[in-house]
């Protein structure tokens, strides 16, 4: 998955200053007595991460506070998730020291590796006592993954072409004026879900009976939409290219400031919503393995996480982050139970279960 | 003896014969170089004409503009009288070899000569016999089957031929097609266009810088230098009365000695001083014949010239020399020498002996008498 | 003595030095390697490829279980079965196919022309000229290039604002089958204009002026003489032009809008999307058995053109 890179604009120095200040003290008072047996610290550790301000989110709320504390260097491997993937299975495999300590995953590509069993077990990391649910992975036996924080495949739009106010249903993307002026991720990936319910369907019935999703799908097909990823969404909607599109909020935020007008809703038969995670992989010598798991813990606690995911404009997994300013409220960033209500949760062994078939059926739908 | 050089083109010249090619006041400039100056001749129906000169004489360029490929920066040319100038290349009446032939390696011999045939829509049930003619006419019947490289040289030749007649042009252009052959297959090639040539009465121009290729197979002979017509003659008046001293030069083996003119007489007779020496010859060029007191060379060919150990064997001739025997080269069917004559200045003088086997023979460093008639010299000024 | 210095220039001191060094390393009596020596880069680089295609082989039997993400120990024809079976992967091959035979010919067209007048222009400006524009693209890339047609085409693009001078609305020119083909023709143009021109050098002018003055127009001199003579070179871009485009990712990837996938998208899809690297390796070796029938078909119909083996004849 090819990630769009916010700007970190809105990550002020003062923010920064407090969490690391905040970080000092915790250090001071906690975790440095909580291991005094420490391993022999490795001179670095390598995350694998997405690019740009991702990275730069992620170093400025995580990698940078763990250096001051540990002493550790880390390193960003910046690989495509979906590349360095056969390269950790491949020396897993073969019983080699896998090419990185952390990789920063979607949480359904992480549990592929999971399945294969390639991660190690991280249930002992003690931040995860102060976690939400969210952290946990769906479907899967403890905590191969971790995962830190949520987004929703949202319906943005530009509000010029819905005058009478937000749509209210995926169905009113069926609208023949919105006939090529739509746009969907390639594989379907995020809007299967809705579709089904839009369709007819149950959720209860994935992946039993999706027959209701496929039958939508191929009406939707009849509009000619575009098909993408991440980065081609914001494009479309700077360029006018499109009205309406099935994607992850943050996408349309970053339209949205670089000046269009762009809006989004969950409509009512509910949006998908998904997690990215921290895994390690099988095979590291067990000092290293000791000091990822404390990367990992220190990426759970309340300051890593408020200066990270002010960066992506995500909700994390610890309770009483303050979300960004526009972002309070709004349906991306699902904080209350009522919130969550209205998101559609899949668990991720189902997904990557099925998913192969539902790219397949959604490409067949797509590309006839 | 000599044709009158003719700027003009009338329609009835040379007895009574059509005229098939008339070249007028022809000029061809490249970027501001004149490859073809105020070229004009008429070319009677069924002659063979040579355009003999140097590389850069224009002679190709003045082919082409012939042919059609080149059009000319002025004056006109009338192909049976009517200017071809704005008459593109496949609507005119021409039949041509090319200096490397030309023919389409993809298809046979047969198909090659028929391609001219096919292209000007003739009735397509006569051209396989056609075609059969005229590879049996240059000597290759049977061989229609055969692509092209599976033929020697010689044939690709013929093949050429054929192509260039089969459709039987008006005229007929030769672009130095003998140029890259041996010498052997050369001059049989050459005689083989003359017997063709005469065969069909085709009207011929031909293109070489082959002095002997020139005089074999030729009707006339228009030699160039510098974009310009030297002289348009039959071959045995180029040969014997060249116009000027390049021609004399060009054509055959001549030593030009210079000296002042002393004396012009009515008659023709001239002669001109060098040092002490004073050398009897005619006037070369009646137009622009030598002035007393002016400058001139005495040119005289090597086969006029005798050679002698004693001079008076040579008391008949007007003019005899002494020198000395310097070189030697034995070329087979005559023998050259090269003699330094101490009256003019130790110059070299060629002769040759064409008949070695029944004369004395000279070594090198012998001093030797060489004598030659008056009338054999021709001066130019 | 200073004389013989510049009678022997500093560079043969400077060979004849090299060719020392080489003869310590290089013995003259291992001459007769030589030629092996120099054949064992490319060598090992082919077998290196032989290895690979031996791995896709086998990744291709083994089918994926989407419970553990482990392939199969056995081995068995599914992948091969799907592939051939599923509608996706029909629709994806034949567009593919049918683009790659529609480019092949179009590019064809156009890079004749072009070549033509390259190597046959009398003026070195306007060759030079030629030659810059068609290299270029090459030092552009395709993504870029592919890029610069979302911008120009684009519906805010210079296209359509040219349009809406003239009260055109805006139309959507790209994200569909025939904006891949452009794009691919405008890729490819560069490959055949360059197999094409040495066929047409090869070609001497003396035979286009023999053509005419035997009584043929240029449209009949074009077919009778200069196309049946440039056959190699017709052969020759075209093969490279139809396995280029029949292979192609990023242009359909970028032109397509999503909805026009050729072959390659679907493999790269198998391999990084689902994961599924037996799936992958099965297309994968099916794109490179439909690109080998067609080559060969090609050369079996026309012969080898330049890619031609052996010496050709005169």
């Amino acid at each position: 998955m090819k990630r769009f890179k916010p700007t970190l604009s809105h990550l002020s120095r003062r923010t920064f200053l407090q969490a690391t200040a905040a970080l000092g003290g915790a250090s001071a008072l906690g975790l440095r007595s909580s291991y005094a047996q420490e391993p022999e610290k490795p001179a670095e550790i390598i995350v694998r991460a997405w690019g740009g301000s991702w990275v730069d989110s992620l170093k400025a709320g995580v990698s940078d506070s763990f250096t001051k504390m540990t002493g550790i260097a880390v390193r960003h491997d910046l690989t495509e998730d979906n590349e360095i993937q056969p390269k950790v299975w491949a020396a897993v495999a073969q019983n080699r020291v896998p090419p990185i300590h952390i990789n920063w995953d979607t949480t359904t590509n992480a549990t592929k590796s999971a399945l294969r069993g390639v991660t190690e077990d991280l249930s002992d990391l003690p931040n995860l006592a102060n976690v939400t649910d969210l952290a946990k992975p769906a479907g899967l036996e403890g905590f191969p993954i971790v995962n830190t924080y949520g987004y929703v495949y949202v319906l943005a739009y530009r509000p010029a072409a819905f005058p009478d106010g937000p749509p209210k249903s995926w169905k009113d993307l069926l609208d023949p004026k919105f006939k090529g002026r739509l746009a969907f991720y390639n594989d379907g990936i995020g809007f299967h879900f809705p579709a089904q319910v839009a369709g007819g369907g149950k959720l209860e019935d994935i992946p039993g009976n999706m027959q209701p999703a496929w039958d939508f799908i191929t009406k939707m097909k009849t509009q000619q939409p575009l098909l993408g990823e991440d980065p081609d969404f914001t494009t479309w909607f700077q360029n006018g290219e499109i009205d309406a599109a099935c994607t992850i909020s943050t996408n349309a935020r970053e339209a949205r400031k670089n000046g269009v007008k762009i809006e989004w809703v969950v409509p009512e038969e509910g949006a998908k919503f998904d997690t990215d995670g921290l895994w390690i992989p099988k095979g590291l010598p067990e000092n290293e393995l000791y000091w990822a798991k404390q990367y990992i813990n220190h990426a759970l606690t309340k300051e890593a996480q408020q200066v990270w995911l002010d960066g992506l404009g995500l909700p994390g997994v610890v309770p009483g982050l303050t979300p960004p300013k526009d972002l309070v409220g709004d349906p991306s960033y699902p904080t209350t139970e009522a919130d969550f209500q209205r998101l559609i949760r899949i668990s991720s062994k189902i997904q990557v279960e099925n998913e192969s078939e539902w790219f397949s059926k959604f490409k067949a739908i797509m590309q006839g | 003896m000599q044709e009158p050089f003719r700027a003009g083109a009338s329609r009835e010249a040379e007895g009574g014969r059509e005229i098939a090619v008339t070249v007028r006041n022809v000029g061809m400039d490249f970027d501001g170089i004149h490859a073809v100056k105020n070229a004009s001749f008429d070319l009677p129906k069924g002659r063979f004409l040579t355009i003999l000169g140097p590389s850069g004489s224009g002679k190709t360029t003045l082919l082409r503009m012939i042919a059609g490929f080149q059009t000319p920066s002025s004056g006109e040319i009338f192909i049976n009288g009517e200017a071809v100038s704005a008459v593109p290349p496949h609507k005119r009446s021409i039949g041509m070899v090319f200096q490397r032939l030309a023919l389409f390696p993809h298809m046979t011999a047969a198909e090659n000569v028929a391609f001219p045939l096919k292209m000007r829509r003739r009735d397509a049930r006569t051209i396989p016999e056609r075609v059969e003619r005229y590879l049996a006419l240059v000597r290759l019947g049977g061989y229609g089957g055969r692509r092209i490289h599976e033929l020697s040289g010689g044939q690709q030749q013929r093949v050429a031929i054929a192509r260039a007649l089969v459709f039987e042009p008006d005229l007929l252009l030769l672009d130095e097609p003998l140029a890259a052959l041996d010498r052997k297959l050369r001059e049989e090639m050459q005689l083989e266009f003359r017997r063709i040539q005469r065969e069909l009465g085709v009207t011929t121009i031909n293109v070489t810088h082959d002095q002997r290729e020139a005089l074999v197979v030729s009707d006339d002979i228009v030699v160039m230098d510098q974009g310009e017509i030297q002289q348009k003659a039959r071959p045995i008046h180029t040969y014997r009365q060249p116009r000027n001293a390049f021609v004399a030069n060009f054509i055959g083996v001549t030593n030009f000695i210079a000296g002042t003119v002393r004396s012009v007489s009515e008659g023709g007779d001239v002669s001109i001083l060098r040092g002490a020496l004073t050398l009897a010859g005619k006037i070369g060029d009646p137009v622009n014949p030598p002035a007393e007191g002016g400058k001139a060379s005495g040119a005289i060919r090597a086969e006029q010239i005798r050679l002698a150990g004693d001079a008076a064997q040579l008391s008949k001739l007007d003019c005899v020399l002494a020198g000395t025997v310097i070189d030697t080269i034995f070329e087979g069917e005559r023998m050259v020498y090269e003699v330094a004559c101490a009256a003019i200045g130790d110059e070299v003088i060629r002769v040759f002996d064409h008949d070695p086997a029944a004369h004395k023979q000279f070594d090198i460093g012998e001093s030797v008498f060489l004598g030659w008639n008056a009338r054999d010299m021709l001066v130019f000024r | 003595m200073r004389a013989a210095r510049t009678a022997y220039p500093l560079k043969w001191r400077i060979m004849d030095a090299l060719e020392g060094i080489a003869a310590a390393i290089w013995p003259a009596r291992f001459r007769r390697a030589t030629p092996y020596l120099m054949l064992l880069p490319a060598v090992l680089l082919v077998g290196l490829l032989v290895l690979g295609l031996i791995q896709i082989a086998d990744a291709s039997l083994r089918t994926l279980d989407t419970t553990t993400f482990q392939f199969s120990d056995d081995y068995s024809i599914a992948n091969f079965r799907r592939a051939l079976t599923e509608p996706l992967f029909l629709v994806v091959a034949q567009r593919s196919l049918v683009a790659a035979l529609i480019v092949t010919a179009v590019t064809l067209v156009f890079a004749f022309p072009y070549a033509y007048l390259m190597v046959r222009t009398r003026s070195p400006r306007l060759r030079k000229f030629l030659l810059i524009a068609l290299f270029l693209p090459f030092f552009i890339g395709q993504v870029v290039r592919a890029y610069g047609w979302l911008i120009i085409l684009g519906n805010q693009g210079m296209v359509n604002e040219a349009l809406g001078l003239i009260g055109v609305a805006p139309m959507r020119l790209i994200y569909n089958y025939p904006a891949v083909l452009f794009g691919l023709v405008q890729y490819m143009l560069p490959f055949a204009v360059l197999m094409l021109a040495p066929a047409l050098t090869a070609i001497p002018e003396e035979l286009e002026a023999a053509a005419g003055s035997l009584g043929a127009n240029w449209v009949r001199t074009f077919i009778h003489v200069v196309l049946p003579l440039a056959r190699p070179g017709f052969i020759g871009a075209g093969v490279v032009v139809l396995t280029l485009s029949l292979t192609d990712f990023a242009v359909p990837a970028i032109l397509g809008g999503g909805s026009q996938d050729f072959i390659a998208n679907a493999i790269y899809d198998q391999f990084f999307r689902t994961s599924d690297q037996g799936l992958g390796a099965t297309l994968a070796l099916m794109l490179v058995a439909l690109g080998s029938i067609l080559v060969g078909l090609v050369f079996a119909l026309f012969g080898a053109g330049t890619l031609a083996m052996g010496r050709s004849r005169a």
